[in-house]
């Protein structure tokens, strides 16, 4: 009989086979000696495997008693360490939250200002928002009482204007970056030090 | 009886989870006897295996709290307790025999005269055994001495099923190889 079914006798002896595979080995081996014989020699080895004895297996009380005292000091899940872990990913939520309202407040200030400077709001709304001008008043005091001229008056209002307009944005997001790669930083131990516990078990 | 054990298990570990030592030492008296008989299983010593065995617990103990309950907590131990016994293995300069050919029967042909003590023979089978390369061995050991499924085995060692199959039937047909003559001698007797 052709198409022997050599491969699955395997499965065959350890009962893994059903439906009409199993139906297909079992009539194969009804016609098929050279199968039969190689099942024999599987079943044969399965009762030799067998007879290899157990080994003199420890008490398990006083195996477990031993391993106890083995036992090196865990760290415990608390309820506080799980409080812990929920305020420490928070951290970054809230980093980028606050990078969000700095990013956005800053986008709106300056669309308002490009609005009020084309008179696109109405007064009420106007009187709300400074223009980038008015901020620069240390520079114009010091130019109504004669101590700064021309261009060094002009490169003062624009130094003082950055120094209040955008200065303090670019402060606050380098602040948030920093906190971030902190953040980072700390977790990157973490996960390397819990891997290396990890590797304990295999 | 098995569900109530199931719960009564899955208890012990989420009490271990919190770090109760009392809890964990349950979980150890219940599992000693399947975990030592896979290590010994595996290395072939007693006395390596009982030091193979407390090593796995003590590294469960150190890693339940990654432990999620979906897994068999037998299945997750017994992979812990391969690695083990690999590493205590390698720690021992590993004494398994590569090849049985110096342990085979001076006598190939099976006769009365050739016929060795039961003893004997259940040495040889051993050899064997740890002979064959540690992949497949530990397919053998979970499938021979722990009756495990092959869904359950693929579960433990964390390979698909058909890796399952390849290496029990490459393990077997080494060991046939290998113990050509104990098979002769075992169908004679069965004749």
């Amino acid at each position: 009989m052709s198409n022997h079914v050599t491969e699955w006798l395997n499965a065959y002896l350890d009962g893994e086979l059903n439906g009409n595979r199993l139906q297909n080995v079992e009539e194969h081996l009804a016609g098929c000696t050279a199968c039969q014989a190689e099942l024999d020699s599987l079943q044969n080895l399965s009762v030799l495997l067998q007879e290899v004895p157990a080994p003199e297996f420890p008490s398990p009380e006083r195996f477990a008693t031993q391993v106890n005292l083995l036992l090196p000091q865990k760290r415990t899940s608390t309820p506080n360490s799980q409080l812990f872990e929920i305020a420490w990913w928070m951290i970054p939520v809230g980093l980028l939250a606050v990078w969000v309202f700095i990013s956005t407040a800053a986008l709106l200030g300056d669309a308002m200002s490009v609005a009020k400077n084309f008179g696109l709001l109405d007064s009420t709304t106007a009187s709300f928002i400074s223009a980038p001008s008015d901020t620069a008043e240390v520079t114009s005091t010091l130019g109504q009482f004669g101590m700064l001229h021309g261009n060094n008056l002009q490169w003062a209002e624009t130094t003082e204007n950055f120094t209040r307009g955008l200065f303090p944005q670019i402060v606050l997001q380098v602040s948030v970056a920093l906190l971030y790669l902190t953040w980072f930083a700390v977790w990157w131990a973490r996960q390397t030090h819990q891997g290396r516990e990890a590797l304990l078990e295999g | 009886m098995a569900v109530v054990l199931e719960v009564s298990e899955a208890e012990l570990v989420k009490d271990a989870q919190h770090g109760d030592r009392n809890a964990f030492s349950e979980l150890v008296r219940i599992h000693t006897h399947g975990v030592f008989n896979v290590v010994y299983r595996m290395c072939g010593d007693a006395l390596i295996a009982e030091d193979a065995a407390q090593e796995t617990f003590i590294r469960a103990w150190q890693s339940i709290s990654s432990y999620h309950p979906q897994t068999p907590l037998r299945n997750w131990l017994y992979r812990i307790a391969f690695n083990a016994a690999m590493d205590m293995l390698r720690k021992e300069k590993r004494i398994l025999p590569n090849d049985i050919e110096d342990m085979q029967l001076t006598d190939g042909q099976p006769g009365l005269e050739s016929l060795v003590s039961q003893q004997e023979r259940t040495q040889l089978v051993q050899k064997a055994i740890l002979s064959l390369p540690d992949a497949s061995r530990a397919v053998l050991v979970l499938r021979e001495y722990e009756g495990m499924s092959y869904q359950e085995i693929s579960s433990t060692l964390d390979i698909p099923i058909g890796t399952v199959m390849s290496r029990l039937s490459y393990a077997r047909n080494l060991l046939k190889a290998k113990l050509k003559p104990q098979l002769s001698l075992l169908e004679i007797e069965h004749v």
